[in-house]
């Protein structure tokens, strides 16, 4: 006969354990701090599309939220052909300038039958470049359209380097010439190799 | 000796002689090899040294003071605790101290209700009952603050720079913090000494006050865990603007409110494994009665107070949203998307173990077979709605899968993660857990009012109308946009809730002086103890992994957005990790808890001297064992 201690250490033991091997069944994803993705300033319009669209799947989020090419009960707008609508969604505004106020300003429009929700995303916490937006708003252009955007766009809430103020899109500089914030030694759309975590414990 | 014994002895000498000829050639090495011939060990004259001893010691301590004095000090941001480092370390500390201290805020609500319930009626079983939960409190009291002073102590040594920002916001919460806690400890210690000492309504004040002071003590905690994941009141660089705000920040009272209650279900699933625990080691049937009866009101205090939790859930995941989409959808479409799942694996246990117990406490009741019919019904529902729950929305994918999904979610299976078919899958069983309940509470009873038809038919009504109506909306839900699909929850929320009351407060009237059978408390099935014990332990675990994720939701940031965790467990670890550490600080807690039932069993054992007086005294002098006074006189006698 085994003692009712024995046995209700038992069941605590091996209720503990069930839980923690439900624990390993699901998918293992260890999520790292985000990286900063380095931007030359050569960068092509197509290449911007590129970097962008990899912001977009990673430290943007914006893939966390909306979809591309689907329909049905969604919770925030498809992407799916954003390039020919940006230009007619706010009247007078065009599809550098939408989409510069969905990100900068997300609150002051909001596409008919959804909730507002979208963060500000060039503040914490995601917290994007206003090149890397370049790059995002080139990716969307890229979307059922194409892409016209260099880094040198200006825009409401970006006024580039050189370009008189007031966000009048600026000539594009030639190839080759720096931004400011750009890093030299870094290829388009590589992102800079995180700092190896250690992991303790694990 | 036969050939066939001769083929044994040559079948077992043969690998004993290998395994001695091999320690002889281990031997012989050996032997030849101390006996080469080595270089003595001689310092080396670059490092001899000339200085004596103490002058030596002397001026190496000297030198390490000039370095010392000519570093400037710099302010650490981040030390390393030993092996599981700083993150697991703070992470199992907190845990046991919020586990210990849920504990202690749950048990004084519950004792007080029940008091107060003895008090009204003049049944002192309830009194005798309130009493025996609090016996839990005085142990465990003393850990709570210990883990406590320990979490502190750990925050200031491994995370001292967040920790002062924290400090340099709050500062003003703390001095109230310290004497609430003097006064909770004035409370508690006056209401558990105090107990039948007092007029019975001066000692429920003394209660009330404990419960009063326990619940701001949390509240004022929670003001600086919810800061972190939802900071307000300050600019974006972590200046302070109002404390007054950052106190009440977003997920402050939905935190508060979800925490009282989920308190309660916890405190009342351990009390009820104390009974159990009470009950397996019980010698009579007397108090086989008492501890089943006590088992059996810690488990409806428990899923009493688990059936609106999800409510309350609902409300903070609305704040979370409304705070920051981005940490809403972190939480349930990102990376945490796949710890709902395991939540959904322990809330369906404890839906599944609490009816498993409803139905076997049926048996105590004479006449219950003929509800027992039913069972299987309410087993098909809840099994169902266990398995929409269980189903994913978002799938943590690679990059290229979530291109060939076109997005990150299934696109059969998808549709039952969504939260129409979760907000049905919920709500339908806690309908179903309320329907075991409503049985288990007409086990043995007739109605003689003359409307009882009447009744039965309204309160079955109300019931299909509702559970009908939920899933109406949960299908309604897939055709309309996200503004409406969002409000659906609120009716059926609300649906729910109106069922439960308006069936309760129909059954109150429909069973007054109602014929009934008797209970006989104790017989039950010793498995429904075990059942008891597992709810527990399942609690206890959903509360660690819950705490998880409320902390880990902020991902590389120590107050959201506004302090960025720089440290080497910036990185959020694997589910598979972090269940484990759960489990290690549940069975961490669970070794504890034994400990505190242990100690607490100590009061209800006879006296070492007079339980074994009469062995030593046969002549009846085991009659004068008074406890430290007649004893060692005796022992001396004897």
């Amino acid at each position: 006969m085994i003692p009712h201690t024995a046995r209700i250490g038992g069941l605590v033991l091996a209720s503990t354990a069930f839980y923690a091997y439900v624990g390993q069944m699901v998918p293992q994803k260890e999520v790292l701090p985000p990286t900063e993705t380095a931007i030359r300033a050569d960068l092509s319009t197509t290449e911007m599309a590129t970097v962008g669209r990899e912001i977009m799947e990673g430290k943007g989020l914006c893939m966390t939220c909306h979809t591309i090419g689907r329909s049905g009960a969604l919770r925030f707008p498809d992407l799916d052909g954003i390039a020919s609508r940006a230009s007619t969604r706010v009247a007078g505004m065009n599809d550098v300038e939408y989409f510069a106020q969905s990100m900068y300003a997300p609150d002051s429009f909001i596409v008919p039958g959804f909730n507002p929700g979208m963060p500000a995303i060039n503040r914490a916490p995601i917290g994007l470049t206003d090149q890397e937006i370049l790059c995002v708003m080139a990716a969307l252009q890229s979307l059922g359209g194409t892409p016209t955007i260099t880094l040198q766009t200006s825009h409401t809430y970006y006024t580039a380097p050189g370009a008189p103020a007031g966000g009048a899109a600026a000539p594009p500089t030639e190839p080759g010439q720096k931004l400011p914030l750009e890093a030299t030694n870094t290829t388009p759309g590589v992102a800079k190799p995180p700092a190896p975590p250690a992991k303790k414990g694990a | 000796m036969n050939s066939a014994t001769k083929r044994k002895l040559l079948f077992v000498l043969g690998p004993v002689t290998g395994v001695a000829m091999f320690v002889a050639v281990v031997m012989i090495a050996t032997f030849l090899t101390n006996r080469e011939y080595r270089e003595p060990y001689r310092a080396p004259a670059a490092v001899v040294d000339p200085t004596p001893r103490v002058q030596g010691l002397e001026e190496e301590r000297a030198a390490a003071e000039a370095t010392a004095r000519a570093t400037p000090y710099v302010e650490a941001e981040y030390r390393q605790f030993p092996i599981v480092g700083s993150r697991v370390a703070i992470w199992a500390i907190a845990q046991l101290h919020l586990l210990f201290a849920a504990f202690v805020l749950a048990v004084p609500l519950f004792a007080f209700i029940i008091e107060a319930i003895g008090y009204k009626t003049g049944d002192m079983r309830y009194d005798r009952l309130a009493h025996e939960f609090t016996k839990l409190l005085s142990v465990s009291f003393s850990l709570t603050a210990t883990f406590g002073a320990f979490l502190t102590f750990m925050l200031i040594a491994l995370y001292p720079k967040f920790t002062n920002y924290l400090m340099a916001v709050f500062s003003p919460t703390f001095l109230p913090y310290v004497l609430l806690f003097f006064f909770e400890a004035a409370f508690l210690y006056t209401y558990y000494y105090g107990w039948g000492k007092f007029h019975p309504l001066v000692h429920l004040g003394l209660g009330l006050g404990l419960n009063l002071v326990g619940t701001a003590i949390m509240f004022i905690a929670n003001a600086w865990l919810t800061f972190m994941m939802s900071p307000n009141g300050v600019s974006d660089t972590g200046a302070v603007i109002s404390v007054m705000d950052a106190v009440w920040n977003y997920t402050w009272m939905p935190i508060n409110i979800h925490r009282v209650i989920a308190n309660v279900a916890f405190g009342g699933s351990v009390a009820a494994a104390y009974a159990a625990f009470k009950f397996l080691q019980a010698d009579n049937d007397e108090d086989r009665a008492h501890y089943d009866w006590m088992g059996y009101i810690g488990n409806f205090i428990a899923i009493l107070a688990f059936l609106p939790l999800p409510f309350a859930g609902y409300w903070l995941a609305a704040e979370i949203y409304a705070f920051s989409q981005t940490l809403g959808l972190t939480m349930m479409g990102g990376a945490f998307s796949w710890l709902f799942i395991i939540q959904a694996v322990l809330i369906g246990n404890l839906f599944l173990a609490a009816n498993y117990y409803l139905w076997l406490g049926m048996g105590r009741i004479e006449g219950g077979q003929q509800l027992q019919k039913f069972i299987k019904y309410l087993l098909i529902a809840i099994a169902l709605c266990f398995m929409v729950w269980a189903t994913p929305r978002s799938i943590i994918a690679t990059v290229s899968e979530i291109r060939a999904m076109g997005g990150s979610t299934h696109p059969i299976l998808g549709f039952l993660g969504v939260m129409s078919a979760k907000n049905t899958a919920v709500n339908i069983l806690i309908l179903t857990t309320f329907m075991s309940f409503l049985l288990y509470r007409r086990t043995g009873k007739e109605a003689v009012v003359s409307w009882a038809k009447a009744g039965h038919t309204a309160q079955l009504v109300i019931f299909g109308g509702a559970a009908i109506f939920v899933i109406f909306l949960g299908i309604y839900g897939y055709f309309v946009e996200a503004v409406v699909r969002i409000g659906l929850s609120v009716p059926q929320v609300l649906s729910v809730l109106f069922a439960m009351v308006s069936i309760t407060i129909i059954d109150i009237f429909l069973f007054r002086g109602a014929k009934k059978t008797v209970i006989h408390w104790g017989r039950i099935p010793a498995i429904s103890q075990y059942v008891l014990i597992f709810i527990a332990v399942t609690f206890t675990w959903l509360m660690g992994l819950m705490g998880y994720v409320r902390s880990g939701l902020r991902q590389h940031w120590h107050v959201y957005g506004i302090i960025r965790d720089n440290s080497v467990d910036a990185f959020t670890p694997t589910l598979g990790f972090a269940t484990q550490v759960v489990s290690w600080t549940v069975l961490a807690f669970f070794a504890l808890i034994g400990f505190v039932f242990w100690i607490t069993s100590l009061h209800d054992r006879p006296d070492r001297v007079a339980a074994h007086a009469p062995e030593r005294l046969p002549h009846g002098g085991g009659a004068m064992a008074v406890p430290g006074v007649a004893g060692p006189a005796q022992g001396k006698e004897s």
